[in-house]
């Protein structure tokens, strides 16, 4: 008799067949899998009518659902997909677009343990109380000092990566929220570490600069649905407008900013480098840990680039259009936390930075909701995900120079709300580097559009 | 352990190592100022102390070490909010009297939206201003500080250098004098996995479940966590993998106490007892002084795929046994103690607490021929002599055997015992017991060894030769002419017929005669 079970990310199968799955692990004297092929393996036993015993999962019990989520028709026809490719797979959809429904759905349609890992801590709570308010059943979480283990359970990508040695076995369905993240080199290994067969991944970026995503169809499973925000755009969501505008430094920071981006310029010429890609600037980066010069020149950028990014006159433009659309629900983004601040003291609205205690930022993006608060200034912490129900406005003082995160930002404001249109402006020093990262940005995301 | 981008390495032809920091005077001089900077910081702002360490850095300092020694003091510390009220609330009593109405974009609403809540909670503007953020990382108060030596601080950098570069291993091999239990323990505790052989030493491989599969720096953190267990032995050769992120290369990482003990500072180990009846059998044990020597923790006995780690080892000549001390136990545990026991060809004795079993003993006193021993209380002394003597008489009967039977013909003009015994693998004791008994043609035996007969008589007429002349000589020039012919005269004086006469202590002064008959 073939034996199996979980041992710490793994299975072990002690018994005298092998299977096309495992490798023999001379340490222990027995075959190894990794979790992922659990599913295959079991096939494989049962078509090769190979008798098996099985104690591989440890699944928490069931709970009664009381279900009363509705689904929309490309909801509908996005989770149909997935079913008939044997619950596996990944969906596209822009943000907003009612993903959680559809993952939910899934839990309900299907009636087992599931897991859902999401990037940030505020996503647990969101999942958390969409979970109690649509399913009627209390749920589990795993991270942010939480370890408590449900049918339904809702983990970061960090928690499910590091204890994935003891919830490996433990679910029979995994949904990867912003699924993007799963390709990256450790937090694939959480697509390798746990046995659940069913597997759902959610995201509105499919594509990852670094072609990473091609490994997505092998821990997920394929593409199964696809719908661009245009498509939904007006019908589905509300249309956003998106605006530019320049400001001019001031003479003394215009000088400051020439003067150090001459000192990073000097040393990529004198040793022959060309910036073309973000390959170039992480070579780049790496020179900076051994030679000195090169550290220099890195820093008299940075010092350069947070010039332009915090001069006086953005925050005396931000003020101006803050003051024009007083009334309007805004956010306002900044890469700088201490721009943050800044922004936060001067116009006394609340920040959200990563230094932010949990409670409060939960205080904050609650008043937010229910229109105590009309504005927050904040910095990527918001990048994805997190619902701010109907903000009209955005500013943006500075990019990340990504087309995930700017699609994203984007889709922050894409709530839908009758008669609204949302807008976003984006607030670029003038002649500087940053108009450079905010073109190849915006042409990026037009490419994408195609 | 440090964040990675503090950490900073060298690689050279497939090795790599942390940049150490030298126990130089001009690192110790860093050092000493930062600690002054947190010890005079008490009751000051954090920022305060990243502006101390930015001077360095400004000076050209390597930003890696000065960023690293802040941390670890940071560490050492404790930063508070002393705001009178809490920030918390303070702000959001601010944002909501900002609220609906939106930002505050001019001067004159700000300033009545300060005032307002100000007034609130009594106190002025300037007051409040200050403490909006009070709460954040860089606004707060240094409130207590544990002071370090500037030592301890930089091999604590170093320690943690090493830790760190460990994040980034896929696997860990190292071999150590001791603290064999507490290692095996912690590798457990951690989730890791091991693996022992036998080079010139028990070696042991560490990495993980996962590690079967690919190449994974999964482990790496918990291989970091394991290292100050592996150097708190007297010493240790470590050997770790590691798969560099930036180059995707695997790099050697070696550490061996004799060169980095001091760059990591010697951490003591104390010879802790796991439980009192140990220590109290290894006390009574030792003042037995029964010519077995004892020790606690030896090293691994390899058991196939496992490890055992002995309690004690008892050696005496070449003979070597193990015992282990078996607290609360099952018949289970026992028989698979026993499974492993089998794989072993060394002997081991296991000593088990009657009192302490949650099964009756009927099972296992069935299993007479195993070398168990029962206790209450404390480990019994003659049944362990017993055995042990048993299995030394055992060892040397068959030694005796092997040798009676073994057909060497001796032609070398001296024959040590021990180098003899060596060779061919038996005990000293063995040899000089049957090379005495039944001396072997031409040759006369001495103390540690037999010497040709030929020989003999030889050095003993160069001796008598000098003597016939005065009567007596210098012992020196005895002792050297001895060493002409191999052979160590003060063992073999007494069969050459002298005896030495001492002239106070002073080896120079001493002579030797003829004994008299």
């Amino acid at each position: 008799m073939v034996r199996l079970w979980f041992d710490k990310g793994t299975i072990l199968l002690k018994g005298d067949v092998g299977t096309p799955y495992g490798k023999w692990d001379p340490r222990v004297g027995c075959f190894r899998i990794k979790a992922l092929y659990y599913r295959d393996v079991l096939g494989y036993f049962e078509e090769s009518k190979i008798p098996f015993e099985d104690n591989v999962q440890q699944l928490p019990p069931l709970e009664t659902l009381k279900s009363t989520v509705q689904l929309r028709s490309y909801q509908e026809s996005a989770l149909e997909r997935w079913q008939r490719n044997e619950n596996k797979g990944v969906l596209v959809l822009p943000t907003a677009a009612g993903k959680t429904y559809i993952a939910l759905k899934a839990v309900d349609v299907l009636r087992v343990q599931a897991l859902i890992v999401v990037p940030t801590l505020d996503l647990i709570d969101q999942w958390r109380s969409r979970i109690k308010e649509w399913l009627g059943v209390e749920s589990g979480a795993v991270g942010g000092g939480e370890n408590n283990v449900r049918m339904i359970t809702v983990a970061t990508y960090d928690s499910a990566y590091l204890q994935a040695a003891f919830l490996g076995n433990r679910f029979r369905l995994i949904v990867f929220d912003e699924v993007h993240h799963l390709a990256s080199p450790s937090y694939m290994q959480i697509a390798e570490m746990y046995t659940a067969p069913y597997r759902m991944g959610l995201t509105a970026t499919y594509e990852r600069i670094d072609e990473r995503h091609q490994l997505l169809p092998r821990l997920v499973g394929d593409l199964v649905f696809s719908v661009e925000v245009d498509e939904l755009a007006g019908k589905h969501l509300a249309p956003y407008t998106y605006e530019k505008k320049f400001v001019e430094l001031s003479m003394k920071d215009q000088q400051l900013y020439d003067r150090e981006m001459e000192i990073f310029r000097r040393y990529l010429r004198e040793n022959r480098i060309v910036m073309k890609s973000p390959r170039d600037f992480q070579r780049f980066i790496m020179r900076t840990g051994r030679d000195p010069r090169a550290r220099e020149a890195l820093l008299a950028r940075n010092r350069a680039l947070k010039t332009a990014l915090n001069s006086q006159e953005k925050i005396t433009a931000l003020g101006k259009m803050l003051e024009r659309n007083k009334k309007e629900k805004a956010l306002i983004f900044t890469l700088h936390t201490d721009l943050v601040y800044a922004i936060s003291r001067q116009f006394l609205i609340p920040a959200i930075t990563y230094l932010t205690p949990k409670k409060e930022r939960r205080e904050i993006l609650e008043s937010f909701r229910k229109g105590n608060y009309n504005t927050i200034v904040t910095s990527q912490v918001l990048d994805e995900g997190i619902d701010v129900p109907d903000a009209t406005m955005g500013y943006i003082l500075s990019g990340t120079g990504s087309t995930r995160a700017y699609i994203q930002r984007l889709g922050r404001l894409l709530r839908k709300v009758e008669g609204k249109k949302a807008r976003l402006i984006e607030i670029v020093s003038k002649e500087t580097l940053e108009v450079r990262m905010s073109r190849r940005r915006t042409q990026k995301s037009a490419e994408g559009k195609k | 352990m440090l964040p990675s981008n503090l950490l900073t390495v060298w690689k050279r032809k497939g090795i790599i190592q942390p940049r150490y920091a030298q126990l130089s005077a001009e690192n110790l001089q860093v050092a000493k100022k930062l600690i002054e900077a947190h010890k005079h910081g008490i009751g000051k702002k954090k920022k305060n102390l990243k502006k101390v360490a930015d001077t360095f850095e400004d000076e050209g300092y390597d930003y890696h070490f000065v960023r690293g020694l802040s941390l670890l003091l940071d560490r050492r510390s404790v930063f508070k909010c002393t705001s009178k009220a809490n920030p918390f609330t303070l702000r959001q009593k601010i944002f909501q009297a900002t609220g609906k109405n939106g930002p505050a974009t001019t001067m004159v609403q700000r300033r009545s939206i300060i005032e307002e809540v100000a007034a609130q909670l009594e106190i002025s503007g300037e007051e409040l201003e200050e403490m909006i953020y009070a709460d954040l990382e860089s606004e707060l108060i240094l409130k207590e500080f544990k002071p370090v030596s500037t030592l301890d601080l930089l091999e604590e950098y170093n320690l943690s250098l090493a830790q760190t570069l460990l994040f980034d291993a896929t696997e860990l091999r190292f071999t150590v004098s001791g603290n064999w239990q507490n290692i095996f323990f912690k590798t457990k505790r951690l989730g890791l996995i091991y693996e022992a052989y036998k080079e010139d030493k028990i070696w042991v491989r560490i990495d993980g479940p996962v590690s079967l599969f690919k190449l994974t720096r999964r482990y790496g953190t918990s291989l970091a966590k394991l290292l100050p267990a592996i150097i708190s032995s007297p010493k240790w050769t470590i050997e770790a993998k590691i798969l560099w992120k930036f180059t995707n290369k695997i790099y050697t990482f070696k550490l061996e106490s004799w060169k980095h003990s001091p760059v990591f500072g010697t951490k003591k180990t104390i010879e802790a007892y796991d439980s009192a009846v140990e220590e109290n059998f290894a006390n009574r044990f030792t003042a037995l002084n029964s010519g077995w020597r004892l020790k606690r923790e030896p090293e691994p006995v390899i058991a196939g795929k496992y490890v055992l780690i002995p309690d004690f080892s008892f050696e005496r000549e070449d003979a070597k046994l193990y015992m282990e001390v078996v607290g609360f136990w099952t018949t289970e545990y026992l028989m698979r103690k026993i499974a492993k026991l089998k794989k072993i060809k060394e002997h081991m004795l296991i000593a088990v607490d009657e009192s302490l079993s949650c099964e009756r003993l009927t099972k296992l006193e069935k299993q007479k021929r195993l070398n168990i021993v029962y206790y209450r209380k404390k480990i019994p002394l003659p049944p362990i002599l017993r055995y042990l003597q048993d299995s030394y008489n055992k060892t040397r009967i068959q030694q005796t055997d092997f040798l009676k039977n073994l057909k060497v013909t001796f032609t070398e003009p001296v024959i040590k015992f021990e180098e003899f015994a060596k060779r061919i693998g038996v005990s000293t004791e063995v040899v000089r017991a049957v090379l005495t008994e039944k001396i072997p043609n031409n040759y006369v035996p001495l103390p540690n060894s037999l010497i040709r007969k030929d020989k003999l008589e030889k050095l003993k007429k160069r001796l008598d030769r000098q003597i016939d002349k005065t009567g007596r000589i210098a012992l020196n020039k005895a002792t050297q002419i001895a060493q002409k012919e191999q052979v160590d005269l003060t063992s073999a004086i007494s069969t050459l017929g002298y005896r030495i006469i001492w002239h106070g202590i002073n080896t120079e002064n001493a002579e030797i005669v003829k004994v008299e008959k």
